[in-house]
């Protein structure tokens, strides 16, 4: 538990801009519409393929839309109630464009983009109200379940609000929350070798449909690719569940359609949402079975055997018989660790030293600090300094010699002196204060006198 | 067949890594994606680059590189962060950055599922992830989490219960050519003499 | 010349001193810097100290707070660690939300709690499942030349050796909380964790402590926590140039030498303050 959990600004982040749409490219892209053709081959009210994948988790799916895909995880956590609402539980859903899915997406920025797909997931799930939320109420006004709905977009081939919806709504399907028992004030969470978990409450499935508009809406196009997206004029995003309920609808792009265009679009949502509400039971149903029957489930089962990008290992048997022995001959090999450790001097009561190394450069102030400390209590400290004095002797003399080189490296394997700066003592100051500056100059010396213990 | 391999399982002290399998280029659009998974644990990754870099992060000698780590539920926190940081420069000491001098490199790492020893399956999908764009790298390299159980028996690839019940738990990345270790982090205390349990 | 050189070709500049198994600031490949520490330093908080190492200055105060524990661990406190890397320590450094490296380190010494059990969680609980204490220990560095992770390592040992909680008893008949602020009492440390950082140097040369300059010219950095019974509580090696186990080992046996030096300074320091 940090507290700095507070994510970097975006904007420091170096990101990439996304590649544009050349100008021939654009034409050929309406070109082929206009002919009634799309690039991947598909007809005009052609969707894509829809896979799921269950994880090994409760709740967590990827959904796949042609190269689209998004990863959906539902969570739960106990918390209290919204004041107007004490006896409903809290949804929550966030989208993240993930920078992985495109060169263009920034983390943790809100783009207009973003903000608008959140939106109409919020719709196409909350408001649709298929999550029955009174059911998730613990102890009225104390304590209720919010779940959280996260949706990743991993890779962005067009046609996101589709994928998230699908993904959104498998998740919460697929998803598990721990029993609870309530004995007078008393709240008890099971855990699911207590008790099973149960699932959520769904009253209906709303999935999101979308289709291109061309041309002012002369042209249109089922479940556009994200190069069709670049080139549209519009877009019109119907959510509908299989008892033909609309449960949203939205036109952006600021085209004008007409009535009968939203007619038919709406039967066509009609006829996707029976499909893939069909998929969407069958793939429940099959993750369903294999639990039960304590079948292999979880990602690595959806991982394509026949691929030539893909790698399988079985569990691997690793002997760690001679990693013992191996440790052992690289800790006697190694030098055992060295007794020789500094004497901590002792400034003030509460600021003590040791040191082996350099001086900081802030000695003119330690100076100053001890020199106060000294007037404080003199006594105390002045046998310490009668003993270091009489070693101060031969330094200076030194020091003095050597006062023109800047770097001095000694021959001599006991003593190896390196003086730097030693224009640094003004030499016949006060009596005091130079006996104290001496001193201090005298204990670096000496530590660097100290026997080596270079780690090679 | 069964017996057969628990009696390998036995002869290696009990020490056994989950089943794994990568997928590569699974994705379109970055310039290189993999899945790693090992056991229940998976994570995805995606990266881009070299592209050009925005702002102030450019460098003149060498390619900056970027690692983002985003975890399943909720928005990347400290722990992300430290992670990041640990991959990062786990990353750097090997790709030869200096080829793509001025560019950026970004690698994001999407955590899929988490069954204990993610960190060292986020290094490897970071490592195949790099070689699925063709990136020049200096040598490769791969994760490795051992757990010492209070017994002070070593696991390798413990799951997470192995985790909670576990001493301490080290996690390596060792290098390809010498088998050197490029990254180590631990959580919970050993001796020495169990510290530098290096597994082949 | 030689700042000219060091200048053009730093990398070369440095190679040139280690060769001669020096660095140019005049240590040895395997010394530290001067050490001092400050117990006491900030009178206001609980605790505190002032470290510095070399001219790396780190202060940490510790704050206690009462608060209820969490509900999954009823007789458990909480330490709540901070490491900022102000604007004003470093150029490196930018005024505004955390970046990399302060949340990095601030994970960091989280982790030497955590693995240390530097205070046993349990001995922060006032009364099960009601009050307990919060100690937020905040580490600010206010001069940053290299190997911030050793000084704010031990500037927490120091300041959670100096923290003096006052008595707290809860009267049985209001259920409210009492506090005695005449009757203070020192927090029982169990673990002295000393952390000990290295640079990695071209692949092969490891050097103790370094400074910002060497830690910039480094090809990677080793840390090396251990308590006082030579147990590690972390290695972290964040990546950078791969080491051979000897090397590590070479790593660990200088850091448990650190680790007596540091202690006896501590010691030192507790004793100087503790009223006769």
């Amino acid at each position: 538990m940090t507290r700095s959990a507070r994510a970097s600004s975006p904007s420091s982040r170096p990101a990439m801009k996304a590649t544009p749409l050349s100008n021939c490219e654009r034409r050929f892209l309406l070109r082929a519409i206009e002919e009634r053709k799309r690039l991947d081959g598909r007809q005009c009210y052609d969707y894509r393929n829809v896979r799921v994948s269950f994880g090994a988790d409760r709740g967590c799916c990827i959904v796949e839309l042609g190269k689209t895909r998004v990863l959906a995880q539902v969570s739960c956590e106990l918390v209290p109630p919204k004041l107007n609402r004490p006896t409903e539980g809290i949804l929550f859903f966030n989208l993240e464009l993930s920078p992985m899915a495109a060169p263009g997406f920034e983390p943790g920025r809100q783009t207009e983009l973003l903000v608008k797909l959140n939106r109409l997931i919020e719709r196409c799930l909350r408001n649709s109200k298929c999550i029955d939320t009174e059911s998730l109420c613990v102890v009225a006004g104390e304590k209720v379940w919010q779940i959280r709905l996260d949706l990743h977009l991993l890779n962005h081939d067009g046609n996101i609000i589709d994928a998230a919806s699908i993904a959104g709504i498998v998740a919460l399907c697929h998803f598990r929350r721990p029993d609870v028992s309530v004995q007078g004030e008393e709240v008890t969470v099971f855990t699911p070798e207590e008790r099973d978990p149960v699932p959520l409450s769904i009253h209906h499935m709303p999935i999101c449909v979308s289709f291109a508009f061309f041309q002012q809406g002369t042209y249109l196009v089922v479940d556009p690719s994200e190069r069709e997206e670049r080139v549209m004029d519009g877009l019109l995003v119907i959510a509908m569940n299989k008892h033909r309920e609309i449960c949203t609808i939205q036109s952006s792009g600021g085209i004008m359609l007409v009535k009968d265009q939203v007619l038919r679009c709406s039967k066509i949502t009609a006829v996707k949402v029976a499909e893939i509400t069909e998929l969407i039971q069958k793939a429940l149903e099959n993750d369903r079975k294999v639990r039960k029957e304590g079948g292999k489930f979880g990602f690595a089962e959806s991982i394509p055997n026949q691929k030539i990008t893909t790698f399988k290992m079985e569990s691997a048997a690793v002997d760690t018989n001679n990693v013992e022995e191996q440790a052992e001959e690289i800790i006697t090999k190694a030098d055992p660790p060295s007794e020789v450790f500094a004497k901590p001097i002792l400034h003030t009561p509460g600021t003590a030293q040791i040191g082996e190394g350099i001086e900081n450069s802030w000695g003119d102030l330690e100076e100053s600090e001890r020199e106060e400390a000294v007037e404080e209590e003199g006594e105390s400290e002045a046998t310490a300094f009668e003993v270091q004095k009489m070693e101060t002797e031969d330094t200076s003399t030194l020091r003095e010699a050597e006062k023109d080189e800047p770097i001095v490296l000694s021959d001599s394997e006991e003593e190896e002196v390196i003086i730097l700066e030693p224009q640094e003592l003004p030499t016949k100051a006060r009596p005091q204060a130079n006996l104290k500056q001496e001193n201090t100059s005298k204990k670096a010396f000496n530590k660097r006198r100290r026997k080596k213990r270079a780690v090679r | 067949m069964a017996g057969e391999k628990e009696k390998v399982v036995a002869a290696a002290g009990g020490c056994c890594l989950r089943p794994f399998s990568c997928e590569q280029g699974l994705l379109s659009r970055p310039d290189g994606s993999a899945a790693f998974l090992q056991g229940d644990t998976s994570v995805l990754a995606g990266l881009y680059g070299p592209a050009e870099v925005k702002g102030s992060k450019e460098l003149p000698d060498r390619a900056v590189l970027e690692v983002l780590l985003r975890p399943k539920v909720g928005l990347p926190g400290v722990i992300e962060r430290s992670r990041e940081q640990l991959l990062r420069q786990t990353c750097e000491a090997v790709v030869l950055g200096v080829l793509h001098p001025r560019t950026a490199i970004t690698l994001v790492l999407q955590v899929l599922s988490d069954a204990g020893s993610l960190l060292s399956c986020c290094i490897n999908a970071a490592c195949m992830g790099l070689l699925d764009a063709g990136l020049p790298l200096s040598s490769l390299f791969c994760g490795v989490t051992c757990a010492l159980d209070p017994n002070g028996a070593i696991i390798l690839d413990p799951t997470t219960r192995q985790e909670q019940e576990a001493r301490a738990i080290l996690t390596f990345a060792i290098d390809s050519p010498e088998r050197k270790v490029l990254m180590t982090t631990t959580k919970g205390s050993c001796s020495v003499e169990e510290g530098p349990c290096f597994p082949p | 010349m030689a700042t000219a050189f060091k200048m053009v070709e730093p990398l070369e500049y440095y190679r040139r001193f280690l060769k001669e198994n020096c660095r140019p600031d005049g240590r040895e490949l395997g010394e530290f810097r001067a050490t001092t520490v400050n117990i006491g330093s900030i009178t206001t908080a609980d605790g505190s100290a002032l470290v510095k190492l070399g001219n790396t200055t780190v202060v940490c105060g510790v704050k206690a707070e009462l608060a209820a524990p969490a509900v999954d661990s009823a007789n458990k406190g909480y330490i709540v660690p901070n490491v900022e890397l102000p604007s004003l320590c470093s150029t490196k450094f930018r005024s505004g939300p955390p970046g990399e490296e302060a949340q990095a380190a601030s994970q960091f010494i989280a982790d030497v709690i955590e693995n240390s059990q530097i205070i046993a969680k349990e001995d922060l609980c006032i009364a099960n499942g009601k009050l307990a204490w919060v100690l937020y220990c905040d580490i600010i560095c206010l001069d940053y030349d290299g190997n911030i992770l050793d000084a704010s390592a031990f500037a927490l040992l120091a300041a959670l050796k100096n923290v003096q909680l006052p008595s707290v008893t809860i009267n049985e008949e209001t259920g409210l909380s009492e506090v005695n602020l005449k009757q203070k009492n020192p927090l029982v440390i169990r673990k002295h964790p000393v952390a000990t950082s290295f640079a990695i140097f071209d692949d092969t040369l490891l050097i103790v402590d370094p400074t910002a300059e060497e830690e910039d010219l480094a090809s990677g950095t080793v840390t090396v926590v251990t308590d006082e019974e030579g147990r590690l509580c972390s290695v972290h090696k964040p990546g950078g140039s791969p080491l051979t186990g000897d090397k590590l080992q070479d790593c660990i046996t200088r850091a448990i030498t650190r680790h007596k030096e540091v202690k006896k300074l501590i010691d030192k320091v507790i004793k100087s303050i503790k009223p006769k």
